[in-house]
C-alpha cells in the first residue's frame, strides 16, 4: 500500500504526530566519519523502549548540519532496518537550498518505497535554514504534495542565526504559522524560542486539531511542559528517566501508581535530569558521546565538529552517574 | 526573577482558558440540553486534583440551581454507586482521560442507561470513549514542573464547570428569589429576603417637599436627604411626583437657567413607582430592575408615603450585579 493509499484509508490517525519523549538521537560515527551502524543499533536499542519517537540527524545534536546527502541516506536506511515500525521517526530533512531540500525528499522517498516501510515517518523541515517567510505557506502547500509524509516544522531562532546567512527574521511569523498550519500534511513544530512566542504560535495553530508543538528546550520543558512532549537530547544516555519525567508531565501516566513514593520518584528524577543538563550543556554532543562510548553503546566518540575542553564537565558527569 | 515565574505561571494559565475558548462547540451545548432535560441530580466524578476540582463544581451547579453531588469513583466501587439513579447525569473528570477509578465504574454506569459527559484533556482517551459526550478541555501547557501538580489543566477543568453552570442558569432563568432561595446564609441572600419596611427609609428621614413649593426647596431637600431624588406630596402627604437629579438635569438644560422660577409640579415625573411595605427587598430589586431606578416610594392604601428605599438600602451599600444584568442608573 502507497503512503497515499495509507493516508486515505486512516487519514487523520496516519498524520497525527506521537505526544511524548521524542529522543534528539545522537548519530554515531566512526573515526572516519562514516556512520557506525553497530553503535547506532545498539544505541537505538537502549532507546526505544522508553520513546514516543527518534528524531534522527537532527541539524545540531545529530549533527545533521555537517553530515553530507550521502550519509543522511546511509543513516535514514540503517536506522529504518533497526528500528522495524516500532516507534515513530523524525528525520530532518532541510538542505542549505530549496533545491537541495526536495532532492532529499526525492532519495529519501525513495528509500521508502525501495523497503516497502509502513511505519510512520515525519519529515523535519527547518525552512528559515533556506527560504525566508516570504512564500512559505505556498512552498509548503507545494511542498507537502510530492514530502509523502507528514512535515513538522523546525523553529530554533540560534540555530538560524548560526547559518550564517543573510536572513532577516530568525522565527517563522506567527501570521505565516497560521496559513502553513492549516495545511493538513504540517503535522506540528519542534519550538526553540521565547515562551511568548509559543504562546503566539499556539494562539495560530488552535484551528487545527492534534497540531503539536515539542519543546527543543529541555530546561523549558521541565519547568513548563508543553503538553505535546519534549525532544530531549540527554535521553540518549537517561532514557528511563527521561520517560518517567514527561509522562507525568504530560498526565499519560496514572497519577496514583506508587503515591506517594511515585511522585517523588518523579521529583527526583527530575533534579536529576535538570542537574546533569547543566553540566553536559557547555558541550553537549561531545560529553554525551563520550560517556555513551564507555558505557559501550557506541565505538567512538567523534563528532564532525571539534570540540573544547570537556575534561572537567566530563569528570563531574561521571562523578554524578556512579560511572 | 521571583516576579517572572510568577508572571510565566500566570500567562500559561490565562492561555489554558483562552485555548477553550476556541475549542468550544456543539458538545457543550449538547451537554447543557442534557443536563437540562434531566429529571434527576448531576453526579460529578473524579480523582486526585480533578476530584477537588468536581468538588467546587458541584458547589457552583447546587448554588445556581443545578442539584449536584460528588461521587468518589474508588467509594463508588466500594458501594457508592447505589446513590446513582437512572434520572441522572454522570459528569466525570480526568485530564488524562486514563484514571483506571473511574474507567471502571464508567460502563456500569453505562448499563445502568445513565448518560455520561467528561471533561478530559484526552478526547481520544478510554474515558471519552465511554462518554456519550466528551467536551475537551486539554491545555497546551502545564505551569508546574514534571506534571506534579496539575495547574493549568485543572484551571480549564474549573473555568469549563463554571461556564457550564452560568449557561445553566440563564437557560434556567434562574433570578433574584432564586438566588437568596439558595443562599440563605449569604449576606445578600439574608438580606434579599427582608421586607420592605425592614430596610427602608422612614419619617424625617423621607424627602419630600409639598405641591407649589419653589424648585430651589426642592433642590435643598434633594441635597440634604441625601439620596438623589425628593417626592412631591399634596396637603394630606399623599403621593404626586418625583423629582430626580435626573429630572433636574433636564430641567436645566430645557428651561436655560429659568429653573429658580419653577415650581415643582412643573418639573415632577408623575406615578412615581411605588411598592407595599410588606412585600420583599427582592421584589424591590426586581422592580428597579425592570424600569431601571434607584428608588422606590412606600405607599399605604390612600397612597400616603409611608418611607422610601434605595437600591443601596437594599444591597447593603454595596453595588451589585447578578449575572451582568443591572442596569440601575
Amino acid at each position: 500500500m502507497t503512503f497515499w493509499a495509507e493516508r486515505n484509508s486512516d487519514s487523520m490517525e496516519y498524520q497525527n504526530s506521537p505526544r511524548g519523549l521524542i529522543v534528539d538521537l545522537l548519530t554515531p560515527l566512526n573515526s572516519d566519519g562514516s556512520i557506525d551502524g553497530h553503535g547506532l543499533g545498539r544505541l537505538l536499542d537502549s532507546i526505544i523502549p522508553y520513546v514516543q519517537g527518534i528524531f534522527i540527524a537532527s541539524p545540531q545534536s545529530g549533527e545533521g548540519i555537517n553530515l553530507g546527502t550521502q550519509q543522511k541516506v546511509e543513516l535514514f536506511a540503517k536506522t529504518l532496518d533497526v528500528i522495524r515500525e516500532k516507534v515513530p521517526v523524525f528525520f530532518w530533512v532541510s538542505g542549505d537550498s530549496e533545491k537541495a531540500t526536495r532532492d532529499n525528499y526525492s532519495k529519501l522517498n525513495g528509500i521508502v518505497v525501495k523497503r516497502k516501510y509502513r511505519g510512520k515517518i515525519f519529515w523535519v523541515d527547518t525552512p528559515l535554514y533556506y527560504h525566508s517567510n516570504r512564500g512559505l505557506p505556498v512552498y509548503y502547500k507545494e511542498i507537502s504534495s510530492i514530502a509523502g509524509r507528514p512535515i513538522i516544522l523546525h523553529n530554533n531562532p540560534e540555530f538560524v542565526r548560526g547559518a550564517d546567512r543573510p536572513l532577516k527574521r530568525l522565527n517563522i511569523r506567527t501570521s505565516i504559522l497560521k496559513e502553513i498550519s492549516s495545511i493538513g500534511e504540517i503535522a506540528g513544530m519542534v519550538y526553540s524560542g521565547s515562551l511568548g512566542r509559543v504562546h503566539n504560535y499556539q494562539k495560530a495553530c488552535r484551528g487545527r486539531k492534534n497540531f503539536r508543538i515539542y519543546d527543543e528546550n529541555e530546561g523549558r520543558f521541565l519547568n513548563y511542559p508543553s503538553m505535546s512532549g519534549v525532544v530531549s537530547l540527554g535521553a540518549n544516555l537517561f532514557p528511563g528517566q527521561w520517560q518517567k519525567v514527561t509522562l507525568s508531565s504530560l498526565h499519560i501516566s496514572s497519577e496514583e501508581k506508587g503515591y506517594p513514593n511515585y511522585i517523588k520518584q518523579v521529583w527526583e528524577s527530575g533534579l536529576f535530569l535538570r542537574k546533569v543538563m547543566e553540566i553536559y550543556d557547555v558541550e553537549p554532543v561531545s560529553i554525551l558521546k563520550r560517556i555513551l562510548c564507555d558505557k559501550g553503546l557506541i565505538d567512538f566518540p567523534y563528532c564532525t565538529h571539534p570540540s573544547g575542553d570537556i575534561k572537567e564537565p566530563l569528570e563531574r558527569l561521571k562523578s554524578i552517574i556512579g560511572h | 526573577m521571583i516576579i517572572e515565574q510568577a508572571k510565566e505561571v500566570l500567562i500559561i494559565e490565562a492561555e489554558s482558558i483562552m485555548g477553550l475558548v476556541e475549542r468550544i462547540g456543539r458538545e457543550f451545548e449538547s451537554a447543557v440540553d442534557l443536563i437540562l432535560k434531566a429529571k434527576g441530580r448531576v453526579i460529578v466524578t473524579g480523582m486526585g486534583k480533578s476530584g477537588l476540582i468536581g468538588r467546587k463544581i458541584v458547589a457552583t451547579l447546587n448554588s445556581t440551581g443545578t442539584p449536584s453531588i460528588f461521587l468518589h469513583p474508588a467509594e463508588a466501587i466500594h458501594g457508592d454507586l447505589g446513590m446513582v439513579t437512572h434520572d441522572d447525569i454522570v459528569l466525570a473528570l480526568s485530564n488524562s482521560g486514563r484514571t483506571s477509578e473511574i474507567n471502571s465504574i464508567l460502563p456500569i454506569l453505562k448499563e445502568m442507561g445513565i448518560k455520561i459527559i467528561s471533561f478530559t484533556g484526552r478526547p481520544d482517551s478510554q474515558m471519552a470513549q465511554l462518554s456519550d459526550i466528551t467536551i475537551d478541555v486539554g491545555v497546551e501547557r502545564e505551569a508546574c514542573p514534571m506534571g506534579l501538580a496539575p495547574t493549568a489543566s485543572t484551571t480549564a477543568a474549573l473555568a469549563m464547570g463554571d461556564a457550564l453552570s452560568v449557561v445553566l442558569i440563564n437557560r434556567r432563568s434562574f433570578d433574584l428569589e432564586d438566588f437568596r432561595r439558595f443562599h440563605p446564609g449569604g449576606s445578600l441572600g439574608e438580606r434579599l429576603g427582608k421586607k420592605v419596611k425592614e430596610v427602608m427609609l422612614a419619617g424625617d428621614n423621607i424627602p419630600e417637599v409639598q405641591l407649589g413649593t419653589m424648585a430651589d426647596e426642592a433642590v435643598r431637600e434633594i441635597d440634604s436627604k441625601g439620596i438623589g431624588a425628593t417626592f412631591i406630596v399634596d396637603a394630606e402627604k399623599r403621593l404626586k411626583g418625583i423629582i430626580t437629579d435626573g429630572d433636574l438635569r433636564r430641567c436645566l438644560l430645557t428651561k436655560k437657567g429659568m429653573i429658580h422660577d419653577l415650581k415643582v409640579e412643573e418639573m415632577m415625573s408623575p406615578a412615581p413607582k411605588t411598592i407595599g411595605e410588606n412585600q420583599t427587598t427582592a421584589e424591590a430589586l426586581g422592580l428597579m430592575e425592570l424600569y431601571s431606578i434607584t428608588l422606590l416610594a412606600i405607599v399605604d392604601k390612600q397612597m400616603k408615603v409611608r418611607g422610601v428605599v434605595h437600591l443601596h438600602d437594599v444591597l447593603g451599600g454595596e453595588e451589585f450585579r447578578l449575572n451582568g444584568i443591572s442596569k440601575f442608573t
